[in-house]
């Protein structure tokens, strides 16, 4: 299977041979190319076009990030899979309200429904506090079925979110690592750090699986298209945030791999050393692999997969085939 | 997939057989390639080599492994290249 590679270190990046070149201080390194599904940088590095131009020819994405792990920008190489009818049926359902909404709604009931599994799992583990939590959230859900604009959902949505998160402390249980509040530009402590590197790995997850399908990922539902952004990226990865990103960060958490070392204290916030960003893609990439059985497909699929059938789904019910329903986790 | 690739290919033609090796699979010591690989992906491997290569007098020998669940991967002395997704 094709693997994504990161890159940590200084350097220039290189067509060479037909394939890639990486070069730097000591490191000289041959990347397959055929082998290659997008390549992550987090270092200082140099490219050229006939790099970007072979990049382009080979289907690979490129996501820049800044030096605090901040997501920059990506290189979007041409689309391979082109379909003006399937822009068409996502413009179709944007402009009609009744069709967006009821996306949106979908997308805000997947993210819900994963946040309470995630809490249900640790509840069953003995956590008894987490059901105030649950019943917060499940009114906050109740209200959304007859809301008829995109804002007053998002501020739903954004308060499921709030409660979900208040409930991270009775889970992690660590004095390192205390939630307090969602704090973001810059994370004001360690947690909210892990937190937002998280979602913006996760944001990127999703747009290279949409970039090999036909959907065209600056037409989103819940999140407001605008002139600049992606945005159906965003929509998808509420869905896989809680069962991905955030057990992810419990499992690191509570298995002591991280420590107060692997954060930098910065101007204004919390920064993640390279040594934790290292570790959690590790994780991540073993969590995105791992297979997992899932009803009506009949077969054992990867959550690395699972994101692009999510995705197949919602092309389905662009096209009207069939109704999309978010993937919900069953622990 | 997981594949072994080892060569053993006449000095004239040994950087070639090198850089079509390097597209597909990482490059472990002096003609030897490891990684995980497609069926598809293979076969045009097989394909390319064989268009470079003089099959009366090169020898190249690939060994294919449904995974690597039950290998073990042990290095004595210097680890010339790691397979790391990090660089």
């Amino acid at each position: 299977m094709k693997r994504p590679i990161y890159i940590f270190s200084d350097g220039v990046l290189k067509r060479k041979n037909n394939t890639l070149y990486f070069e730097s201080e000591g490191v000289q390194k041959f990347i397959p190319v055929e082998n290659t599904s997008e390549i992550y940088i987090f270092g200082e590095v140099e490219l050229n076009k006939r790099f970007l131009e072979f990049l382009t020819q080979s289907e690979i994405i490129l996501h820049f990030f800044n030096r605090y792990g901040y997501y920059v920008g990506s290189f979007y190489p041409r689309e391979y899979l082109n379909s003006g009818y399937m822009i068409l049926k996502q413009a179709e359902h944007y402009l009609d309200t009744q069709k967006r909404l009821s996306l949106a709604r979908t997308f805000v009931e997947g993210g819900y429904k994963n946040m309470r599994q995630v809490l249900k799992y640790y509840q069953s583990r003995g956590i008894d506090e987490l059901e105030r939590y649950i019943q917060q959230m499940e009114n906050l859900f109740g209200s959304i079925s007859n809301i008829n604009d995109i804002n007053t959902l998002m501020a739903i949505e954004g308060n499921i979110r709030q409660t979900y998160y208040s409930a991270f402390d009775l889970i992690i249980d660590k004095d390192d690592f205390k939630f307090e509040k969602r704090s973001k530009r810059p994370p004001k402590n360690a947690l909210n750090a892990l937190i937002s590197f998280g979602n913006s790995m996760m944001y990127t997850i999703v747009l290279s699986e949409i970039y090999r399908t036909h959907l065209d990922p600056r037409i989103g539902y819940l999140h407001t298209t605008n002139f600049r952004r992606f945005t159906l990226n965003l929509d998808v990865a509420e869905i896989f945030k809680p069962i991905i990103v955030d057990r992810l960060i419990f499992s690191i958490i509570s298995k002591n791999m991280l420590k107060p070392e692997h954060f930098e204290q910065d101007l204004e916030g919390i920064v993640i050393t390279d040594s934790a960003k290292k570790l959690f893609i590790d994780e991540l990439e073993q969590r995105l692999s791992t297979t997992i059985s899932v009803k009506n497909i009949g077969n054992y699929v990867s959550y690395r997969q699972l994101i692009r059938i999510e995705l197949y789904k919602i092309e389905k019910h662009l096209m009207g085939e069939k109704e999309y329903q978010p993937y919900v986790s069953q622990w | 997939m997981y594949t072994i690739l080892v060569y053993d290919v006449n000095e004239k033609r040994v950087a070639k057989a090198l850089k079509v090796c390097r597209k597909y699979l990482n490059w472990v010591q002096n003609s030897v390639f490891e990684g995980e690989i497609s069926e598809a992906k293979l076969k045009k491997l097989k394909f390319e080599l064989s268009q470079k290569l003089n099959l009366h007098e090169d020898s190249v020998i690939i060994y294919n492994f449904q995974s690597r669940l039950y290998s073990q991967r042990e290095i004595l002395g210097v680890e010339k290249n790691n397979l790391d997704r990090f660089i």
